[in-house]
Parts: C-alpha cells; structure tokens; sequence
C-alpha cells in the first residue's frame, strides 16, 4: 500500500491563547483528514482536541479549514490534497473553545431564530390525515433540506466574518427551505425575520457558502431566492396597502 | 459578538481556498474603494473651477497628457469591472443564479474587449 511521509500543522486555541504544533507521521492511500487527527491524537499527542462522529460525512461535525479551505475532514483524503503539507484550523467565523473544536451557539440561535419548522394557520387533527404533496411540490425545496449544519458555509462567507448580526448562508437556505414548502403558511412571520438588516439582503453573492457545501445544498442559490420572495412579498404589501 | 474593522477587512480579501466568484467579490471591493478614492480626487479637481478658468486649465493640461495615460486607462479597467460586475450581480439573484460562473466568464469577455476599446479611444484623443 501507498505510504507517505506527511506533516499536519495544527492551529491550536487553548486558554485564550493559539498555537501551531507540527505532527509528522506516515499515512497511507485512503487515510482520511479525520484518521490523521486520530492518528496523532492516539499515537501523538493525546491532548489534542476535535469533534467527530459519524466519519461518514452526514453528521456535520468534524469541519475544519484545511489548507485554507472549509472542509469535512471525514471526507477529505490526505493524499487528494496535493501536499504533504496539511495546515489545519478551526472554523473562521466562530468563537474558538479548544483546537479544532469552535463554538456553533451563534449558528444554532440564528438558525433557531428563522422558525426552521411547519407554520400553519390551522393544524389538522392526527385522524384528518397528513399533509399531502406531490414529487414536484418536494423538488422545489429537498435540495435545501439536505442541510447536515456543519457551519462549512458560515466559515467561508465574508459577510458572516463581517457583519455578526447576519443570519449566514444555513439560516437563510433553512428558511427558503421552510417558504418553499407547499405545507408551509408561515410567509407573514418567515419573510419579515429574513429580509430584514440581518438577513437575505445583506447577501453579496460571492457564492463561496455553495462552493464549500459537501451536500451541495447551494445556499447561495436559497438565498437569492429568499431575495425575489422578499421582494414580491413587499410589493404586494404596498399595493394591499 | 463585535467584530474588530481588522478582522472586518481582512474576511473580505481572504485569498486561501476561493473560488472564481470568492475572486469577483474581493476586486469588486478593491475596485469599489478605488473608486471611491477617486471621486475625492475627481471632486477635488472641481474645486479648482472655484479659483477661475486658468486654474482648472493649467490642471487639465497636467493630467490630460501621455503621462498620465497608463493611470487613465487602468481607472477605465477598474471601472468596466465594477460596473459589469454589478451588473452580473443583479442579472444573477434575480434571475440565473445558477448560471453566475458563466455570467462571470462572458461578462470578464465582454469587458476585456469594451476596455481596450475605449483605452484606444482614450489613446487617440491624448496623443493624436
């Protein structure tokens, strides 16, 4: 089997304070980012920290900014990287707790804060059935509901790095998500939260959130789409007016 | 969570790991400020009506020279790019998102060829 000699540098927070350690060791074809880590937190240096679950790419939680670029490090293979050199950090964007390891309370409370569930003016009762929709009314939003929340696109927008107050590329899709649901009557509390200052508008379309996405959900789509609902939505409230 | 204006700035021009709509963004913003600075200086250029006509002549006969010319032409550059690149910005949220890439690619085209162009033009009217 293919080995190689390959250096991981780590940017480390610890105690209010960051670091770079450097870790060497031999990995072989199909060793993943996330065995890397592993390997060095077993074999290494024990101290090391990360979050890891499923090494399968659905959980979301083992993302990281390797060699400068947002990434699942349970989907990432050493060798694809094209360096023997692989610079880890923990995700930009966000409050770093240990290592690798950042803090996703602000991504959880505005993902939280656009109603990432079913409004309805009037519920049905369990015995009237469910709510009935067709393929296509599903194909309109499924892409958007792949979302695992693994904060890949907070980390590469610029806008989130600039502007904390806005809602980033996961609230928004999980918004258009929810909008473009056929089950959904929840327009009149959704869209005002969305295009407000914190919201859609403040999107300046550099797409990066939908180059980095491992479920291509393309936030950056979602979000322009909220735009052009935004926009009808206030039109037809002046004219109502 | 209040971000310092350092860590504001240096989140738009991040390099490492874009893509070819990550690279649009950051010269849309360079050119932006670019041409923000220009306009002071532009503005600034105005004012001197207010000394009289001479004035003002002396400064076009300054700047309007072969000298000048490369600075010209590379403010032309910056402002084909940002208008075009607006322009693709507007076309692609509200109506081909999914084609921004593309749009991208024949807007950098289209630009190319209407900056030489005009540069030409430019060229002619300062030297010949």
């Amino acid at each position: 089997m293919e080995e190689r000699e390959v250096t991981f540098i780590v940017k480390r927070f610890y105690r209010n304070e960051w670091r770079e350690d450097r870790y060497e060791f031999k990995a072989v074809r199909g060793m993943t980012v996330l065995d890397g880590l592993f390997h060095i937190r077993d074999n290494i240096d024990p101290s090391l920290s990360f979050r890891a679950s499923c090494r399968m790419g659905i959980c979301g939680s083992c993302g990281m900014v390797i060699n400068g670029k947002a990434m699942l490090a349970c989907s990432t293979q050493i060798f694809d990287l094209g360096t023997d050199v692989v610079r880890i950090e923990p995700l930009r964007n966000m409050e770093a707790l240990k290592d690798l390891i950042s803090d996703f309370d602000d991504f959880f409370e505005k993902h939280r804060r656009v109603k990432p569930y079913l409004i309805r003016k009037e519920e049905k009762s369990i015995e009237e059935g469910e709510y009935i929709q067709t393929p296509d009314e599903l194909r309109k939003y499924r892409q958007y509901s792949l979302c695992i929340k693994c904060g890949l696109c907070y980390d590469a927008c610029s806008i989130t790095g600039s502007n904390k107050e806005y809602l980033g590329p996961a609230a928004l899709a999980s918004a258009c998500r929810f909008i473009m649901d056929s089950r959904d009557q929840g327009e009149d509390e959704r869209i005002p939260l969305v295009s407000d200052h914190t919201g859609c508008w403040r999107c300046h379309f550099m797409a990066e959130c939908s180059e980095v996405c491992p479920k291509e959900v393309d936030p950056a789509d979602a979000i322009q789409k909220l735009k052009r609902k935004a926009l009808i939505y206030s039109l037809k409230r002046l004219f109502r007016r | 969570m209040l971000v310092s204006v350092k860590d504001s700035i240096s989140s738009w021009f991040r390099i490492e790991g874009r893509g070819i709509s990550g690279y649009a963004f950051i010269i849309h913003r360079l050119t932006g400020i670019v041409l923000t600075a220009y306009i002071f200086l532009h503005l600034a250029f105005l004012t001197s009506l207010t000394e009289g006509e001479s004035a003002y002549t002396s400064l076009i006969e300054k700047t309007v020279n072969i000298r000048f010319l490369p600075f010209d032409i590379l403010l032309i550059g910056v402002t084909i790019y940002h208008s075009l690149n607006g322009l693709r910005l507007v076309i692609a949220e509200f109506f081909v998102t999914r084609y921004h890439r593309e749009l991208f690619v024949i807007f950098i085209i289209v630009g190319v060829v209407i900056w030489i162009f005009t540069s030409y033009l430019l060229y002619r009217f300062v030297v010949v």
